[in-house]
C-alpha cells in the first residue's frame, strides 16, 4: 500500500512540475524519463535475469531509427511509432537473446558489445537508409486522434511532457507486473542457479529471451520518445557510452531491487546540470561512480538501504 | 514389483581424453530404493547429471517411465516426473523457502505467464492453490515455520530439507536423492534415514540415492550397484555387496590382503 502512495505522489509531483518550470527545467524531466525507462529496461534482463549486456544504446537506437524512418517513409505519428519500436526494438533483443542461451558472464557481455557496435557502424554507414551521421530529422508530432477526434495535442513541450510521463508510468507499470509475475520469479530463479532452474523444470531458455525482449522493447521505446522529443536522430546519441551510462544507473541504483535503477536514473542524469562548465568530464565520474559502487556498494544504494533497514 | 521405472543401459560418457563412466548398467525398479556406491572419481555424479539431463550420454540409451529420455534436456525430464538434489546444497539464495518450492511447481500450472502479469483470476487462484500446497509440504517436513524466511538464514540441515521438500513439491515419480547424508551430524542422518524411507512409503516414489555413508545406504536401500572407474562392478542386496570381495578391493586396494598376510 505504501508503495503505491509513494508511486501515486511522484507522478502527481511530476505531472504537476512544468506548470512552474521553464522549457530547459522540462527538457532536463524528459531526459530522465527517458533514462528511467533504459535503467527499468536493463534492470529486468541484468538485475532480474542476471544476463549481462551492454547493448541498452542500440536498442535506444532501433527505436528511435524506427520513429525516425517510418515519419520520413510513411508519414506516420508517434501514436504508431511507440508500439512500431517497441516490436522493431523487441525482435531485434529475441535475436541477441539467442546467443544469450549459450554464453553466460563476461563471454555475453563480450557479444552484447560487439552487438552495440555493430548496430552503430549500420546505422552511422547506411546513408541511403539512415541518413548516416548526419542523421535524419522528424515532422511535428501529430495530435492524438480517435475517429476523427483531437483528443491530445502534442504540439507544445508541456504536453509532449505530459505524454512522455504517461508513456513512462505505463513502462514502470507494465515492469513492476513482469517482476512481480510468476516470470519474474523465473528470471530471479535463473539469475541464482540456472542448473538448478532446470532442474526444476522451468524452461530457462523461454525465461532468458523473454527477459532480453522485454528489456530491448523499453529500450525501443524510449528511443521513440527521445525521437520524437529531439526532432531527430544522429548515430552519436545512440553510443555504446548511453549504454555504460545505464549500466552505471543501474548498479548505483541496485540491481534486482525495481525502484533502484530508477533512482540512480534520477541522480546520474541530473549529475551532469550540476556539474556546470565540468559537464563534459561526466563519462569520467559515471566511471568512477561504477568502479567505487561495484567494489564498496555492490548491492547499490537501494539495496544497501533495504538490507540496514532489514535489521 | 511391478516394472522398471528407470532404465540406463551401457552409458558411456568422456569428458576429452577422460571416461568419466564407460558402459555402466543401472536399474530402478518402481517403488524402490537403489543406491548407488563407489569409491571417489567412479563416475556416480556423471551418472546421476546423466539421469538428471545435465550432461548427455556419448553412447547408450537411458529410459524413463518406459520412455526414451537419452536426449531431453533437464527441464523436460523433471516434467516427466524426476526430482534431484544436489551434492552441494543447491537453492535459490535470494527467494523464501516458500518461493524455493512454489518455483518448482511452476511446471505444473496450467495458467499462462501473460494471465500471470495481468494478475487475472484463475493465475492468482493458481498460485494460492501452489502456497497452499508449499506449506503442507513444509509442515510434513517440519518447517513450516521457515516459510517465509530467506533460505540464505537456514542452516545447512535445514537447507537440505527444504532441497528435498522443493523436489517433492514437483510430485515426483523418481527423486534421485544426490549424497543427502553429506555433512549431517549423526543425529540428523538418524532423521534423514527415517525421512526418506517415509517419503517412498507415503508418497510412493522411486528412489535412487547416491552416497558415502555406508549406515545410510544399509539402511534404505533394496538393491545397490557399486561403480568402478565409471563400470558396474557389483549389484544385489546391500548387505552382500558390501562384503563382495571385489567391492571390497575396489574401495581399500588389493593391497590390504597381502599386508594382512605379512
Amino acid at each position: 500500500m505504501k508503495k503505491y502512495i509513494a508511486a501515486l505522489a511522484s507522478v502527481a509531483l511530476l505531472a504537476t512540475a512544468p506548470l512552474g518550470l521553464g522549457g530547459y527545467e522540462i527538457s532536463v524531466l524528459l531526459m530522465i524519463l527517458f533514462y528511467v525507462i533504459l535503467a527499468l529496461g536493463l534492470d529486468l534482463v541484468t538485475g532480474y535475469c542476471g544476463q549481462f549486456s551492454f547493448a541498452t544504446g542500440a536498442f535506444y537506437g532501433i527505436g528511435a531509427y524506427t520513429a525516425a524512418i517510418m515519419n520520413r517513409d510513411l508519414g506516420t505519428s508517434i501514436w504508431l511509432h511507440l508500439p512500431a519500436g517497441a516490436i522493431v526494438a523487441g525482435s531485434f533483443g529475441l535475436m541477441l537473446g539467442i546467443p544469450a542461451l549459450r554464453l553466460t558472464g563476461h563471454f555475453l557481455a563480450i557479444v552484447t558489445i560487439a552487438f552495440q557496435t555493430i548496430m552503430y557502424l549500420a546505422i552511422s554507414q547506411w546513408t541511403s537508409f539512415t541518413g548516416g551521421q548526419v542523421g535524419l530529422s522528424l515532422r511535428g508530432t501529430d495530435p492524438l486522434r480517435i475517429f476523427g477526434i483531437e483528443l491530445f495535442e502534442l504540439g507544445t513541450l508541456k504536453s509532449y511532457y505530459w505524454m512522455t510521463l504517461a508513456v513512462t508510468a505505463s513502462c514502470v507499470l507494465i515492469a513492476w507486473r513482469l517482476v512481480n509475475s510468476r516470470l519474474g520469479r523465473e528470471w530471479i530463479a535463473i539469475r541464482d542457479d540456472e542448473t538448478l532452474a532446470s532442474a526444476v523444470g522451468l524452461n530457462t531458455t523461454f525465461g532468458k529471451l523473454t527477459a532480453f525482449v522485454a528489456y530491448a522493447a523499453l529500450a525501443g521505446i524510449a528511443g521513440v520518445l527521445t525521437a520524437h522529443s529531439l526532432r531527430g536522430v544522429t548515430p552519436d546519441d545512440f553510443t555504446i557510452w548511453i549504454s555504460a551510462t545505464v549500466v552505471a544507473m543501474m548498479v548505483l541504483g541496485g540491481r534486482g531491487t525495481f525502484v533502484g535503477p530508477i533512482i540512480g536514473a534520477i541522480l546520474l542524469a541530473l549529475l551532469p546540470e550540476f556539474l556546470g562548465r565540468y559537464a563534459e568530464y561526466k563519462m569520467v565520474i559515471y566511471g568512477v561512480v561504477l568502479v567505487v559502487g561495484m567494489t564498496f556498494v555492490p548491492e547499490g544504494l537501494v539495496g544497501r538501504f533495504r538490507r540496514s533497514t532489514a535489521r | 514389483m511391478s516394472g522398471t521405472i528407470l532404465e540406463m543401459r551401457r552409458i558411456a560418457k568422456r569428458f576429452g581424453g577422460v571416461t568419466a563412466v564407460n558402459g555402466a548398467t543401472l536399474a530402478v525398479g518402481t517403488g524402490q530404493i537403489v543406491g548407488l556406491i563407489g569409491p571417489n572419481g567412479s563416475g556416480k555424479s556423471t551418472m546421476v547429471n546423466l539421469v538428471s539431463g545435465e550432461f548427455l550420454p556419448d553412447e547408450g540409451e537411458i529410459s524413463f517411465n518406459s520412455e526414451v529420455v537419452t536426449r531431453l534436456p533437464s527441464y523436460r525430464r523433471a516434467r516427466l516426473g524426476m526430482a534431484r538434489s544436489f551434492q552441494l546444497l543447491r537453492l535459490f539464495n535470494s527467494l523464501s523457502v516458500e518461493d524455493n518450492l512454489v518455483l518448482a511447481n511452476h511446471m505444473r500450472m496450467n495458467t499462462g505467464f501473460v494471465d500471470s502479469v495481468l494478475s487475472r483470476k484463475n493465475a492468482r487462484l493458481e498460485e494460492a492453490t501452489a502456497r497452499t500446497r508449499a506449506r503442507e509440504l513444509l509442515s510434513w517436513f517440519d518447517l513450516q515455520e521457515l516459510a517465509s524466511q530467506p533460505v540464505a538464514a537456514l542452516s545447512i540441515g535445514q537447507q537440505r530439507m527444504v532441497e528435498i521438500a522443493r523436489g517433492m513439491m514437483s510430485q515426483p515419480s523418481l527423486f534421485v536423492l544426490d549424497e543427502p547424508a553429506a555433512g549431517l551430524s549423526p543425529p540428523n542422518v538418524d532423521r534423514l534415514i527415517d525421512l526418506v524411507r517415509r517419503l517412498r512409503d507415503e508418497f510412493g516414489i522411486s528412489i535412487l540415492l547416491v552416497e558415502h555413508v555406508m549406515r545410510v545406504v544399509r539402511d534404505l536401500c533394496d538393491h545397490v550397484v557399486v561403480l568402478d572407474a565409471g563400470q558396474k562392478i557389483a549389484e544385489g542386496r546391500p548387505e552382500d555387496v558390501v562384503s563382495d570381495p571385489v567391492v571390497v578391493e575396489a574401495y581399500i586396494g588389493s593391497g590390504w590382503k597381502r599386508r594382512a598376510q605379512a
